[in-house]
C-alpha cells in the first residue's frame, strides 16, 4: 500500500493531464494547446485531486469523531447545508459568491449539528449522526422548493449540484491546497490519540486522551474541508466514505496510515474519476463526475462488502 | 466515606451488591464522573490534575470496553503505553514491554489476532494487560475476572500478587472464596455507602451477611478459608 498509493497518483495524475477533449502534443505544443494544457486542463486536474483529497480526509475524520464509519460529510449534514448555501446563491443570481455562500451554509449547519449534540460540553455521537440526517433532509427539501420555485434557475442548480470541477482556476487551488495543509498538519499530531478513540469513551479517557478536546478539533477541521469542497464542486457523493472503507479493508488500520493514505487514495480517485467523466463521451461530451464517483464507486464498494463481510463484522 | 486512607501494598477487594456503588468509586477515583468532595492522590488535590496526569497515576479497567476499529491484540495493549510515548510514536521500548506484559498475562499468543474476533474471556484479558501495560502506581479494575477461567483468574491475581507492593491495587469482585483467599484489604460497599473498610483477619461473617444480605459462613479446611453463603 505505501508504494501503490503514491504510485496510483503519479500514474492518474499522468493520465489526466495527458488525455482530454483536445489531444495535446507535448513535444511541440502550439499556443492554443499550452493555453488549454495551462489554463484549463491543469488547474481542473490539481481541483479534482485536491477535492478528492479533501473530502477523503475529510471522511476519515468524521468518522472518528462519530465512531462509525457510515459518517461522512452527507451524514453530518454538511455537505447538504453547503449546498444549500450555494444553490441561495444561484437563486440570487451571485454566481461568482457561490464558494462564499456554500461555506456559510456549511459553517452554519455544522454549528446548528454541533449545538444539538453537545450536551455539557461533550459531543454525543449518535445525536450528533441524527441531527446530521435531519438537517440533511432538511436542506434537501430547501433546495427542492428553491428548484420550484425558481424557472430560470433550475438547469444551472441542477448542473451545480450534480458537482464537478469545471470552473476550476489557480486561485481555487491554492485555497483549497492551503486549507487541506492546515486541516492535515492541525491533526498530524494526534495520531496515537485518534487510534485511542477508537476505543469506548471511558477507556480512552482513563489512557490519557482529552477526548472531548480532541472530537471538537477533527470536527472543525473536518467541516472545513467539506465545505470548501462543495464550495468550489458542487456535491460528489461518496469518497468521503468509500476511500476511507477501501483503505482500511486494505489493512490501513492505524491512523498514521489511514490518514495520509486517504489524501493520496482520495486524490488519485477523484483524478481518475473525472478523468473517464471528460473524456468517456465523444465529441467533448462530459459526465457529471458524481454520477461517475456515485456508480463505479458504489458498485466497486458493494463487491467489496460482500467479498470482506467478515472483515467488516470485526469493525465493531 | 471521610478519611479514607490508601497506601501502596496489599491487594484491594471493592465488595458489594450490584448498584452498591463499587464501579461509582472507582469511577470517580478515576475522574471520570464527576463528584462533590474532594481526595488527593500522593498528596496533591485530584481535582487539580490533568487528564494525561492522573491517567499516569492511575489505570482503570472499565467494566465493558468497546473498541470499533480492527486493529491486532498486540496494538490493543501497546496503546496503553500511550501515556509513556512522547504523543506521535510507541518507541522499542514501548514494544519490548508490551511484549513482556502480554506474556505475563498469557495472551502473547493473540498477538496478531483481531481484537474484535477474540472470545469475550480472552478480550477481557487482553484489555487487562492492557492496562497494567500503562504501569501506573495505581490500578483501579472493575471486575476484570468477569467471563475469564480459572487457570487465568489465578494466573492473574499471582502477577498481582507479585507487584502488589509498589502499587495500589483495587479490584471490583464477586467470588467471595477467592476474595479472601487472595486479597488483603477489603472495602465493603452497601447502598452507595462504604460500609467497612477491613483487613483480611478482620472480616467476619456477621459483617458480610450485612453487607450482602445474605446468609455468609466462613470454613476452614486444610488450612483456607471457604465462604459459604445461603438465603436468609
Amino acid at each position: 500500500m505505501r508504494i501503490i498509493l503514491p504510485a496510483a497518483l503519479v500514474l492518474a495524475f499522468i493520465a489526466a493531464v495527458s488525455a482530454g477533449a483536445v489531444k495535446i502534443d507535448f513535444f511541440s505544443m502550439s499556443e492554443m494547446e499550452r493555453n488549454i494544457l495551462f489554463d484549463v486542463r491543469l488547474p481542473r486536474v490539481v481541483l479534482a485531486g485536491l477535492v478528492g483529497a479533501a473530502l477523503a480526509l475529510s471522511g476519515v475524520l468524521f468518522q472518528y469523531v462519530m465512531k462509525n464509519p457510515l459518517a461522512d460529510s452527507f451524514t453530518t449534514g454538511v455537505s447538504a447545508s453547503s449546498a444549500m448555501g450555494a444553490v441561495i446563491a444561484i437563486m440570487l443570481g451571485l454566481m461568482p459568491y457561490i464558494p462564499l455562500f456554500a461555506l456559510a451554509g456549511g459553517i452554519a449547519g455544522l454549528y446548528l449539528v454541533y449545538r444539538i449534540a453537545s450536551y455539557r460540553g461533550r459531543i454525543q455521537p449518535i445525536t450528533m449522526l441524527l441531527a446530521g440526517i435531519v438537517l440533511s433532509t432538511f436542506a434537501s427539501a430547501t433546495i427542492s422548493f428553491m428548484k420550484f420555485l425558481s424557472d430560470d434557475a433550475v438547469s444551472s442548480i441542477i448542473f451545480w449540484l450534480m458537482g464537478g470541477f469545471q470552473a476550476a482556476t489557480p486561485l481555487k487551488d491554492l485555497i483549497l491546497f492551503a486549507v487541506i495543509c492546515f486541516s492535515f498538519l492541525s491533526v498530524r499530531g494526534d495520531y496515537l490519540k485518534l487510534d485511542i478513540l477508537c476505543f469506548d469513551d471511558t477507556t480512552a479517557s482513563s489512557t490519557g486522551v482529552d477526548v472531548n478536546r480532541l472530537r471538537k478539533k477533527l470536527f472543525f477541521a473536518a467541516a472545513l474541508l467539506t465545505a470548501f469542497s462543495v464550495g468550489y464542486a458542487g456535491i460528489i457523493g461518496f469518497v468521503g466514505l468509500i476511500i476511507p472503507h477501501i483503505l482500511r479493508l486494505g489493512n490501513l488500520v492505524k491512523a498514521s496510515y489511514l490518514l495520509p493514505a486517504s489524501l493520496t487514495g482520495g486524490a488519485a480517485f477523484m483524478m481518475a474519476t473525472d478523468l473517464v467523466a471528460r473524456t468517456i463521451l465523444q465529441g467533448g461530451q462530459e459526465l457529471p463526475v458524481g454520477v461517475i464517483t456515485s456508480s463505479i464507486g458504489g458498485v466497486f464498494f458493494l463487491y467489496l462488502l460482500i467479498k470482506r463481510r467478515k472483515e467488516l463484522f470485526y469493525f465493531n | 466515606m471521610d478519611g479514607l486512607h490508601i497506601g501502596k501494598g496489599g491487594l484491594i477487594a471493592v465488595l458489594g451488591n450490584n448498584g452498591s456503588g463499587k464501579s461509582t468509586f472507582l469511577n470517580v477515583m478515576s475522574g471520570l464522573l464527576e463528584f462533590t468532595g474532594g481526595y488527593r492522590v500522593n498528596g496533591r488535590p485530584f481535582r487539580e490534575m490533568a487528564q494525561a496526569e492522573s491517567a499516569r497515576l492511575m489505570g482503570f479497567l472499565p467494566q465493558e470496553a468497546a473498541l470499533n476499529m480492527p486493529f491486532d491484540a498486540f496494538y490493543v495493549v501497546l496503546t496503553g503505553r500511550f501515556i509513556h510515548s512522547d504523543g506521535r510514536m510507541y518507541s522499542r521500548a514501548d514494544i519490548a514491554r508490551t511484549e513482556n506484559v502480554m506474556k505475563r498475562f498469557d495472551v502473547f499468543h493473540l498477538r496478531d489476532r483481531l481484537f474484535n474476533a477474540l472470545s469475550g474471556g480472552e478480550k477481557q484479558r487482553v484489555l487487562l494487560a492492557r492496562v497494567m501495560n500503562m504501569d501506573t502506581d495505581i490500578f483501579l479494575l472493575d471486575e476484570p475476572f468477569s467471563g475469564i477461567d480459572i487457570l487465568h483468574q489465578i494466573k492473574i491475581v499471582d502477577v498481582f500478587r507479585r507487584i502488589r507492593s509498589e502499587k495500589i491495587i483495587m479490584v471490583v469482585i464477586h467470588d467471595l472464596s477467592f476474595a479472601i483467599h487472595h486479597f488483603d484489604r477489603f472495602l465493603l460497599f452497601r447502598d452507595g455507602r462504604l460500609l467497612y473498610d477491613m483487613k483480611r483477619d478482620d472480616l467476619s461473617p456477621e459483617m458480610l451477611s450485612e453487607v450482602f444480605g445474605v446468609r455468609v459462613g466462613f470454613a476452614e479446611q486444610d488450612n483456607r478459608m471457604f465462604v459459604y453463603t445461603e438465603e436468609m
